[in-house]
C-alpha cells in the first residue's frame, strides 16, 4: 500500500517536469535566430522506489512514482562539427586566395583599361613615326616621352605590387592578433568556466554554444584539431578536457603544437623580412617555436602566407611554389631588365666617334646593372639630349637619314625574346619566358587571371559543400519552429492532464476523508 | 529530414544573393558593352582580345607608314614633273639654238638661258619637304646635289665618275628611305636591312639625273650622261667660237636620250603608288575584319544580354515573392 500523499508527489513531479519542458521549449523558440545555438531538451527519467528490504518476500503491485527532470542537454553531433570545421578551413583558404589574388590582378588587368601592354604598342607606334623621319628632333622628343611612359608604367606596376603586399601583411596581422590570438584566449577562458560549472554538476549549455562558435571561427583562420580527453574528477564524475592543436601535414613525424589546453593558451606572431613572412607559435607551455609556416595548411592564414610568400616557378629549397606576390614581382623585374638590355644593346652603335649612351638605366640615371621594375627609368643622358637614341648604325654623314637602327628596334618589339634569370644559389641561367614583350605581359596576366578564376571556382564549390554541411548540422541541432510548436501544445496537454490527475486524487482523498463511513 | 527555420532562411538568402549577383553582372555587361570587365572572368577570350588589340595597333601603324610614303611619293611626282617641264624647255631651246639661221650672239643668249635652266634644275633637285631633302636618298640633312668647278656632285661624289656597274653607284642607288609596311622586316647577316622586306619610297637623285660619261661620234672628249653637266656642255658649245653643227646635233640627240630616262622614274613612282593603293585597301579590309573579331571576342550583343537580363529579373522577382510564403509558415500561425 503506497503512502497517501505519495500520489500527490507524483502529480507534483509531473507538473514540474511539464513545466521544465515548457520552459525549455520557450528557450528554444526565443533562440531560433541566435548564432551557434543548439536546441536543448530536458532529460526526463521515470522514478521508482527501490531498495526496500523486508524479512519476508512481499509481492505487491509496485508502480513508478512519476517523472523527474534530471537536466537539460544539447542535441549536437560532434562528428559533424569536425567535418564543418575542416571544410570551413578549406573554404576560408580559397576565399582568401581569391580575394588576395584579385587585388594583385587589379594591378595587371587591362581588360577595361589601358595599361602596360597598350603602352608598349604606343611605344612601337612612336618608333614607327621616328622611322619615317629619323632626323626630326621633335619626333625624337616624342619617342623619348613614349619611352618615359613605358618606364613609368613599369615603375607603377612595381609600386602597386608593393602596396598590395603591405595590404596583405596588414590583413595577416589582423588575422593573427585580432582573430587567432583573441579566439584562442577566449576559448581557454571558456574552458575554465565550463570546467567549474561541470564540477558543480551543471550542464552549461550556453557556454558550450559560445565555445563551439569560437572554435568554428578559429577553424576559418587555421586548420586546427580539437581533442576532448576525459578527466576523472571523482568516482562518479568525469568531465571533458578540451585541447586544440596545430599539425603539420607535410611532415608525418612532426609533433603537434598545443595552442589551447584547458585554461592555458598559446599565441601566434609573425616576422616580416620584406621578402617573406615567418610565423612563430608560442604553445601552451610557453615555448616559442619559430618558422612554423608548415603548421598552417588551410584557413585564411595559409591563404595570406601563400600570397605573401609564394615564389611560383622561382621557388628554391622549401619556399612556397604557389604564384604569389614575390613571383609577380620577380616577373616584372625580369621584364624590366630584358627591356632595358635589349634597347641598350641596340643603341650601342657609335656613328661619329662619340660614346653611345644607354637608353634605360637604374635609379641613378647611369648604371645599367641590376635594373629592376621599380628603378627602371630613361637614362639621364637621354633625358638631357633627345639625340641619344641612335637612328642609324651607318657612319657617313650622307646617310644620316637612314632609319635602319630604328627599324631594328621596331623589329625587337615584335621578335621573340628570351627572358632569362639566374635562380638563387645557381650560376646557370634559366628561361622564364620566350616570346615578345607584349606576350610576356599578357602571358603573366593570363597566369594570374587563370589562378583567380581557379580559386573562384574552388571557393564556390567549397562554399557549396560548407553550406550542405551547415544544413546537415542544422538538421540535428537547429530549432524547428513547427516541432517546438507541437511540443509546446503537447507539454501543455501533459500539464493539463497532470492537473486533472491531481484533481482526481484530491477528490478521492476528499471522498475518503469526508464521505467514507459517515 | 528536419527542416529548421535557420536552414530555410540561410538557403533562401543565399539563393537571393546569387540571383542578384547575376543580375548585377548582366547590368554591367549592358552598360559597358563588354563581355567581361576583368581578365579572370573569361581568361581565354581576354588573351585573344589582347592579341587582337596588338594586331589592330600594328595594322594602324602600317597604314600610317603607308600614308607617309604616299605623301612622299606624291611630292616626288610633282617635283619630277617640274623637272620634266624644265627638260622639255631645255630641249626646245637647244633645238632652237641649233637652227642654222642663228647668229653667234643669239646662240650666246640661248646658252645663257640654258644655264638658267641648269640652275632651276639644281634647285628643284634639292627640293625639301618638311626640312628633309627628298632626292638625297638617306641624306636628308645636307644638299644632295652640289656643283664644284661646274661639275655636278651627288652626295659628294662626282657624278661623271660614277660608272655603270660600279659598287659606288650601286650603293648610292640603293640608298633610299624606307618604312615597314608589314612585309616582315628582315636583316642580312651583315646587319643591314634586307631591302626587299621593307618598302622603299624615296628615289636616290642619282637615278634621276643619270651617271657616268659616254663617247659620241662627232664630239671630242667624254659626254656627260647627266642632264646638268650635259646642259652645261651644250651651253659651252653654243658659246664657243668654233661652234660646230654636228657636235651640237650629237649633243642634242644625247640630251633627248637622257631626258627620256627621267620619265622612267615617273613610271616607277606610278607603279609604287599603285602598289601602295593595293596595300591600303588590304589593310582596310584587315582592320575591318579585326574590329569585327574584336567585337565578337570582347563585346556583347546588346539584344541577347537584354533578354538574359529580363529573364534573370523575372527569376529574381519570383524568388522574392516566394520568400514571403516560405518564411512565414509555421504551426504557430495556426495555433489558437
Amino acid at each position: 500500500m503506497t503512502a497517501t500523499f505519495l500520489s500527490f508527489q507524483v502529480a507534483s513531479r509531473a507538473m514540474t517536469a511539464s513545466q521544465a519542458n515548457i520552459n525549455v521549449t520557450g528557450n528554444n523558440i526565443s533562440n531560433v535566430n541566435t548564432e551557434g545555438y543548439t536546441r536543448q531538451r530536458v532529460d526526463i527519467v521515470s522514478v521508482t522506489t527501490s531498495g526496500a528490504v523486508q524479512q519476508y518476500a512481499n509481492p505487491q503491485v509496485s508502480t513508478g512514482i512519476g517523472a523527474e527532470a534530471t537536466g537539460t542537454t544539447q542535441i549536437r553531433d560532434a562528428y559533424i562539427d569536425g567535418r564543418y570545421r575542416k571544410q570551413n578551413s578549406e573554404a576560408s583558404y580559397y576565399n582568401t586566395m581569391k580575394t588576395s589574388l584579385t587585388s594583385v590582378e587589379d594591378v595587371f588587368d587591362e581588360a577595361s583599361k589601358e595599361a602596360l601592354s597598350g603602352e608598349l604598342s604606343s611605344f612601337t607606334d612612336s618608333l614607327n613615326k621616328l622611322s619615317q623621319t629619323p632626323t626630326s628632333s621633335d619626333i625624337k622628343q616624342v619617342i623619348r616621352s613614349a619611352a618615359q611612359k613605358v618606364t613609368q608604367y613599369i615603375n607603377m606596376y612595381a609600386n602597386q605590387i608593393e602596396d598590395v603586399r603591405s595590404q596583405q601583411v596588414e590583413d595577416l596581422n589582423v588575422d593573427v592578433s585580432s582573430n587567432f590570438n583573441t579566439y584562442v584566449k577566449n576559448i581557454a577562458n571558456l574552458n575554465d568556466e565550463i570546467r567549474k560549472e561541470e564540477i558543480y554538476g551543471n550542464t552549461p549549455n550556453e557556454l558550450y554554444d559560445k565555445r563551439n562558435l569560437l572554435i568554428d571561427k578559429l577553424s576559418a583562420v587555421a586548420d586546427i584539431k580539437v581533442t576532448n580527453t576525459p578527466e576523472t574528477i571523482s568516482h562518479d564524475l568525469t568531465i571533458n578536457r578540451l585541447s586544440i592543436t596545430l599539425n603539420n601535414p607535410t611532415d608525418s613525424g612532426s609533433t603537434p603544437i598545443k595552442i589551447v589546453d584547458n585554461d592555458k593558451y598559446g599565441s601566434l606572431s609573425y616576422a616580416d623580412t620584406g621578402d617573406e613572412v615567418n610565423l612563430s607559435v608560442t604553445d601552451t607551455a610557453g615555448v616559442v617555436q619559430n618558422d612554423k609556416n608548415d603548421y598552417f595548411s588551410k584557413g585564411s592564414i595559409k591563404g595570406y602566407l601563400d600570397v605573401i610568400n609564394g615564389n611560383g616557378s622561382f621557388a628554391t629549397g622549401d619556399e612556397s611554389d604557389k604564384r604569389g606576390i614575390p613571383y609577380y614581382k620577380e616577373a616584372m623585374d625580369i621584364f624590366a631588365k630584358k627591356f632595358a638590355s635589349v634597347f641598350n644593346n641596340l643603341n650601342n652603335v657609335s656613328t661619329t666617334g662619340e660614346t653611345p649612351v644607354a637608353l634605360f638605366t637604374g635609379s641613378d640615371g647611369t648604371s645599367t646593372d641590376n635594373i629592376t621594375a621599380a628603378t627602371i627609368q630613361v637614362s639621364a643622358a637621354w633625358a638631357d639630349d633627345p639625340d641619344g637614341i641612335k637612328t642609324t648604325a651607318t657612319t657617313s654623314t650622307t646617310t644620316s637619314g637612314k632609319p635602319d637602327n630604328i627599324v631594328k628596334m621596331i623589329k625587337a618589339m615584335s621578335d621573340d625574346q628570351d627572358f632569362k634569370y639566374t635562380p638563387d644559389g645557381s650560376t646557370t641561367e634559366s628561361t622564364f619566358f620566350s616570346g615578345n614583350f607584349n606576350e610576356c605581359i599578357t602571358g603573366t596576366l593570363g597566369n594570374l587571371s587563370t589562378d583567380v578564376s581557379l580559386y573562384e571556382n574552388f571557393s564556390d564549390t567549397s562554399d557549396g559543400v560548407l553550406a550542405t554541411i551547415s544544413t546537415t548540422r542544422d538538421d540535428t541541432s537547429g530549432v524547428s519552429l513547427n516541432e517546438e510548436g507541437v511540443n509546446l501544445t503537447a507539454y501543455q496537454k501533459v500539464y493539463n492532464a497532470a492537473i486533472r490527475y491531481f484533481n482526481i486524487l484530491d477528490q478521492n482523498l476528499d471522498t475518503i476523508i469526508n464521505t467514507m463511513g459517515v | 529530414m528536419r527542416i529548421t527555420y535557420k536552414a530555410m532562411t540561410t538557403k533562401y538568402t543565399k539563393n537571393l544573393s546569387s540571383l542578384s549577383t547575376g543580375l548585377n553582372n548582366l547590368n554591367n555587361q549592358v552598360a559597358s558593352g563588354r563581355k567581361y570587365s576583368r581578365t579572370s572572368e573569361d581568361v581565354s577570350s581576354a588573351i585573344k582580345g589582347y592579341q587582337i588589340r596588338r594586331s589592330l595597333s600594328k595594322v594602324s601603324t602600317y597604314q600610317d607608314n603607308i600614308s607617309h610614303a604616299q605623301d612622299f611619293l606624291t611630292n616626288s611626282e610633282s617635283t619630277l614633273s617640274g623637272i620634266e617641264d624644265s627638260l622639255t624647255e631645255a630641249t626646245g631651246k637647244t633645238l632652237q639654238g641649233m637652227n642654222a639661221s642663228q647668229s653667234s650672239g643669239e646662240r650666246k643668249i640661248i646658252a645663257t638661258e640654258l644655264r638658267t635652266i641648269q640652275d632651276q634644275l639644281l634647285q628643284t633637285l634639292n627640293t625639301t619637304s618638311s626640312d628633309s631633302y627628298i632626292f638625297g636618298g638617306s641624306n636628308t640633312e645636307t644638299k644632295p646635289f652640289t656643283v664644284v668647278g661646274g661639275k655636278l656632285l651627288y652626295n659628294g661624289n662626282d657624278v661623271d665618275s660614277l660608272t655603270d656597274g660600279s659598287d659606288a653607284l650601286k650603293a648610292l642607288k640603293n640608298d633610299t628611305m624606307y618604312v615597314d609596311i608589314g612585309l616582315g622586316v628582315a636583316f642580312k647577316p651583315d646587319g643591314t636591312v634586307d631591302s626587299n622586306s621593307v618598302f622603299n619610297y624615296s628615289f636616290a637623285g642619282i637615278s634621276i639625273v643619270g651617271n657616268g660619261t659616254t663617247t659620241i661620234d662627232g664630239v671630242t672628249g667624254p659626254v656627260s650622261n647627266n642632264f646638268y653637266n650635259l646642259l652645261g656642255q651644250i651651253a659651252d658649245e653654243f658659246e664657243s667660237t668654233d661652234y660646230s653643227d654636228t657636235t651640237a646635233d650629237s649633243l642634242y640627240g644625247h640630251l633627248k636620250e637622257v631626258a627620256q630616262k627621267s620619265y622612267q622614274t615617273t613610271t616607277e613612282i606610278g607603279a609604287k603608288e599603285n602598289y601602295l593603293d593595293f596595300m591600303t585597301s588590304r589593310y582596310e579590309t584587315q582592320d575591318y575584319n579585326l574590329q569585327a573579331r574584336q567585337t565578337e571576342v570582347e563585346g556583347v550583343d546588346a539584344t541577347a544580354v537584354y533578354i538574359d537580363y529580363k529573364t534573370q529579373s523575372a527569376a529574381y522577382q519570383a524568388a522574392l515573392q516566394m520568400g514571403n510564403s516560405v518564411i512565414q509558415q509555421s504551426v504557430f500561425d495556426y495555433m489558437s
